[in-house]
């Protein structure tokens, strides 16, 4: 139904991220990532420099001592938060155009990526899991390939989509595998290994709606924080949140529905935060 | 599309290839054949159905049964049948096969060829000496255009990202432009052929290992009855077939029996 070949092209052909973070993309991404060339790479960004140290300095941080200096700072936040933080600013102008074959409007897509990894830096403090680091920039890029993707569903394929979803009970995933042979995770994929971001950010990506098959804990955190952020959106909107979490997903990463029960009000109420902060609400 | 242009297709597809396409699936024909009708410049499906049903000679009634064929396929797929290839069914087969040095491996739905070379893989990097016996592996397929594209051994980077480790990205593939071209040395050892499950079978030597995962689940119950016998009659009383997981030779062919392993199953024939 679409040229698979051309599909690859789009996701290929979008704006790379800025050069400094796809540089330090490769250094996080690097075995032995030496804190001295992220500090330097970092400090000849201006932008991103005050990003961090404010990031570094804020309550969220967990840490009252203020750091002064680059290098004080990616010591504070880690590589991978650095990286996430790099992201986020270079993503942020493509998240926030409107995706009107998935129903996001405006903006949609970027608050959905917010909450998300909102979810992401929340989840260390229920889990008791080693959260990889890559979790967070993995949450806020997860839906990414709906950028490309909406632009290849024409009124006739959505009216394809939603019969299979009708007649087949398929999830939206599930009726773009079958009818598309690709789903938008998997472009995501293609479009993370366009931005050379680390392969675990691709893997979280690809199966962030099928983790079964992702086989690797990242999979299941950006289900997870899929799921969160959905919950906030529906919660702040007055909806009902009935968004059930897979239970081999809930048993791999021990989670109760207690637990997610007490993490959404936490990350809902940090998500507000965010938002007003970014004037995204 | 009109009921009876569905029933046309429907009749179509389940005489030829056994495939149950149940009432409601009126979207899937119609997203496959209208893909198809554009192809072939035909303007519209009616238009395509019209053609068919005028010349039941022409080569579209070919290329309808390959669209509505589906080949979803991946690398290594479900994983845990090939662990239990290395681990298991290839090192008992292997001793018991050391003198003749001679395998013979069918794989019954080649698709575009994940599957062959996800096990060609395996062999190249757990028993390479299997390299040097009289391997014979052949890897069948309804839809001649997968096939074509299964010899050429090309993945674009969605497909690759379908399973395939990046270990073994680096040591079998080398880059084509955009796509990814599996290793020639290792293609030439699988031999693709064009083959249809639910009619008159073509000689295939006395298999040791038998690939046939979701296949059976597209079929009914008495095509999946006749795909097993002619396995049963082609399988050495001591090799394996390997089905999908949500397939079973249950209450279809008692001359199976399941064999359990770690995390998969698999079935040889009951010894008597």
């Amino acid at each position: 139904m679409i040229d698979l070949h051309r599909l690859i092209e789009q996701a290929n052909e979008l704006a790379p991220l800025p050069a400094s973070t796809v540089r330090l993309a490769e250094l996080v991404g690097s075995p032995d990532c030496p804190l001295e060339d992220v500090a330097e790479l970092i400090a000849f960004d201006q932008g991103l420099t005050v990003k961090l140290l404010r990031a570094a300095n804020s309550a969220a941080s967990g840490s009252a001592t203020p750091v002064g200096t680059v290098k004080e700072a990616v010591i504070r936040m880690g590589t991978a938060r650095v990286l996430a933080l790099a992201v986020a600013a270079g993503a942020r102008p493509l998240l926030q155009g409107r995706v009107p074959a998935y129903g996001l409007n405006e903006g949609a897509l970027w608050r959905h990526s917010v909450a998300a990894a909102v979810a992401a830096e929340i989840v260390p403090a229920f889990c008791h899991l080693d959260v990889p680091p890559e979790t967070f920039t993995t949450a806020l890029l997860h839906d990414v390939g709906k950028l490309v993707m909406g632009r290849f569903l024409s009124p006739e394929i959505l009216g394809f989509i939603h019969r299979a979803q009708e007649v087949d009970h398929l999830g939206w995933l599930e009726a773009e595998s079958l009818l598309l042979n690709v789903h938008h995770g998997e472009l995501g994929g293609v479009i993370a290994q366009h931005w050379k971001l680390p392969p675990r950010v691709v893997l979280g990506i690809i199966y962030h709606h099928d983790p079964d098959r992702g086989l690797d804990l990242i999979c299941d955190l950006t289900y997870l924080t899929d799921n969160v952020a959905k919950r906030i959106e529906a919660g702040l909107d007055g909806r009902q949140l009935d968004f059930a979490i897979s239970a081999r997903v809930a048993d791999r990463l021990g989670l109760t529905p207690k637990m997610l029960d007490n993490l959404c009000p936490v990350a809902a109420s940090r998500y507000t935060q965010v938002c007003r902060r970014y004037n995204a609400l | 599309m009109s009921p009876a242009d569905f029933d046309y297709i429907r009749d179509f597809v389940h005489r030829q290839a056994a495939i149950v396409l149940e009432p409601g699936k009126e979207y899937l024909v119609e997203s496959r054949l209208q893909t198809l009708a554009a192809k072939e410049k035909l303007g519209s499906l009616d238009q395509l159905i019209t053609h068919l049903r005028s010349d039941p000679q022409n080569g579209l009634h070919r290329k309808v049964l390959d669209a509505m064929t589906t080949n979803e396929t991946l690398f290594f797929r479900d994983v845990h049948p090939f662990d239990t290839l290395r681990k298991s069914i290839l090192p008992e087969l292997m001793a018991r096969r050391a003198n003749q040095r001679q395998l013979h491996i069918w794989c019954g739905a080649a698709s575009t060829g994940q599957e062959p070379y996800s096990v060609l893989m395996l062999i190249a990097e757990h028993f390479p000496q299997l390299l040097d016996w009289n391997l014979t592996f052949i890897a069948t397929d309804l839809c001649a255009e997968v096939l074509a594209r299964a010899r050429s051994g090309r993945f674009n980077q969605l497909e690759i990202n379908r399973g395939l480790p990046a270990s073994l990205l680096i040591k079998y593939f080398v880059r084509q432009g955009a796509e990814w071209e599996f290793r020639e040395d290792l293609r030439q050892c699988v031999e693709f052929r064009e083959m249809n499950l639910v009619k008159d079978w073509p000689p295939l030597p006395p298999l040791d290992l038998v690939f046939l995962r979701n296949v059976l689940i597209y079929f009914d119950v008495e095509a999946k009855k006749s795909v097993l016998a002619n396995i049963r009659r082609l399988l050495r009383p001591d090799g394996y077939l390997l089905l999908g997981a949500a397939e079973t030779t249950f209450n279809l062919d008692d001359a199976f029996e399941r064999v359990a392993f770690d995390k998969t199953s698999c079935y040889r024939l009951r010894q008597p």
